[in-house]
């Protein structure tokens, strides 16, 4: 029995010392029926893009499409160090110059356009009522890290308010992208956090939401295009392109994006 | 004289060393050695380094403290469902962190089924504090202290303690006097291994306590955050973490295995 335990724990050590990251998950290993398209998304798309994956395929049973989501500044790195995407459809424009860069895009074309606002938890524990309100004592405020396009339009909004120092200081937890905001306070663990628009399209009554004021609040562009060197490049441009149909734009609606022009 | 491998044990070998050493060899080759003097001398390395070692070092206390009893427990118990107990113990450590650090959160969490009552009772919160980064650095880590230490016991012969008994020590003394000594290497094996798997906890430390420098971003959160803005300075932190990491498994070296 001690010989077991001891097996037992050189291998469990093993494991556990390896077992240090978990990472977003990566497309699927199993055998293509049909060209196997991956994308890259934005978090904030997940839902919506889920949506339109599904038309697309449904409209091309010759095409699966797999998506990744993540922080797009990071899904952009990934794009450069592995080039394993067919199509990028970013949260930010800086994002997207990077890949533009190394190793190239085409067809690139806006094709949403997110808000800011602000979400609490439904009981609204510290009384937030306003954009002021995050600057109040031992309030619990939680944003996207530097670097995450919600994250960086967040202090955007939070400078031109001129409260960013004061917010800053409430700041409890940068997370490492835009769902992992939205966690935090759909679990109630965080008092306040600044969002896009379209997350309370999904989060719906698990959150509850406070404007901020337009003389203040950012637009973000999102947008989408082919990138060099894939594999299938008819494919991915029949997918970015599809984004931008009617079919595709009134999925994006509902998910509460508005349109590129603005 | 040694016993000469057959090649193919000698070729399997050498792919699996190589295989486990490149990620750490391109991490080297591929560092921006340019730019690691204003790397490491910035405030988020030194801040977030301090803030691991502290926090690696109360997990491992707090695994000690409650792990080695456990181990104890399961080694020395008679009781039904100590397999049960002991698979549950170590459970953690074939899960996901970020599994565990959501358990963490609907346990512990400010409106979890234990936190809620802390919260409301006591004003205490978890997440988002240095004491909540502990918690699920421990959560991941302790199970390595808690096999360790019951491995060693079970290769002692349960004669000793029994003859320590005899002489009149209480129970207490004897653990405390015969068998704790006697397990002492595999004890400090187990708590190496703790504290280094404390110092790469990621997941469950993310997911519970959020992600602040100074109060809970770990060196670990300090890398996955550089990688957004900065890449270079990644790779430079994750060899800070390769470097401490080796330096104390080489100085444990056989010990973990039991083998001295």
């Amino acid at each position: 029995m001690s010989r077991r335990v001891r097996r037992w724990t050189i291998l469990l050590a093993v494991a556990g010392l390896t077992a240090g990251c978990t990472d977003s998950s990566s497309p699927g290993t199993s055998p293509p029926p049909a060209t196997q398209l991956t994308v890259f998304a934005a978090s904030s798309l997940s839902k919506a893009f889920d949506q339109i994956g599904q038309d697309f395929q449904t409209l091309n049973p010759g095409i699966r499409v797999t998506f990744d989501y993540g922080s797009s500044t990071e899904l952009a790195a990934q794009i450069q160090s592995e080039g394993t995407a067919d199509v990028f459809a970013s949260a930010s424009g800086t994002a997207m110059d990077t890949v533009q860069d190394d190793p190239g895009v085409s067809n690139r074309t806006n094709f949403a356009t997110n808000r800011l606002l602000i979400i609490t938890p439904p009981d609204n524990p510290a009384g937030i009522d306003s954009l002021q309100d995050l600057t109040k004592d031992g309030v619990q405020l939680v944003l996207a890290a530097e670097g995450v396009p919600v994250g960086d339009y967040a202090r955007e909004v939070l400078k031109n308010a001129g409260i960013l120092d004061q917010a800053l200081a409430n700041v409890v937890s940068n997370e490492e992208d835009d769902a992992s905001v939205v966690g935090k306070i759909t679990s109630g663990e965080a008092d306040v956090a600044i969002v896009y628009t379209s997350d309370i399209a999904v989060a719906g009554d698990t959150v509850r939401s406070v404007d901020i004021p337009d003389d203040v609040n950012v637009t973000a562009t999102y947008p989408i295009a082919v990138v060099t060197g894939s594999p299938y490049p008819d494919q991915a441009r029949a997918f970015a392109s599809y984004v931008t149909t009617i079919e595709g734009q009134d999925v994006l609606e509902q998910f509460g994006f508005g349109p590129p022009g603005g | 004289m040694r016993a000469r491998l057959p090649l193919l044990v000698i070729v399997l070998a050498a792919l699996g060393a190589a295989f486990v050493i490149l990620p750490v060899v391109a991490l080297f080759v591929r560092a921006p050695w340019g730019q690691i003097g204003t790397t490491l001398s910035g405030v988020g390395a030194s801040t977030a380094l301090r803030l691991s070692l502290e926090v690696s070092l109360a997990a491992t206390a707090i695994s000690l403290l409650v792990g080695v009893p456990l181990a104890w427990v399961l080694a020395r118990g008679a009781f039904r469902g100590r397999d049960v107990l002991r698979a549950l113990v170590v459970l953690p450590i074939v899960l996901p962190p970020v599994v565990g650090g959501i358990g963490l959160l609907v346990a512990l969490g400010r409106g979890g089924i234990v936190g809620r009552w802390l919260f409301e009772a006591f004003g205490l919160q978890l997440t988002f504090t240095t004491a909540g980064a502990v918690l699920a650095t421990t959560f991941v880590s302790m199970p390595l202290v808690v096999l360790a230490t019951e491995s060693g016991l079970r290769g002692l012969d349960p004669r000793y303690e029994r003859a320590a008994a005899a002489m009149g020590g209480s129970s207490w003394y004897a653990f405390r006097r015969v068998t704790l000594p006697m397990v002492a290497p595999q004890l400090a094996a187990g708590a190496v291994l703790t504290w280094a798997r404390a110092l790469g906890e990621f997941g469950a430390t993310i997911t519970f306590a959020g992600n602040l420098a100074g109060r809970t971003q770990t060196m670990p959160l300090a890398v996955y955050e550089a990688r957004q803005v900065d890449p270079g300075g990644a790779i430079l932190l994750s060899l800070i973490l390769v470097v401490v990491s080796a330096g104390v498994l080489i100085a444990v070296g056989g010990r973990l295995i039991g083998l001295r």
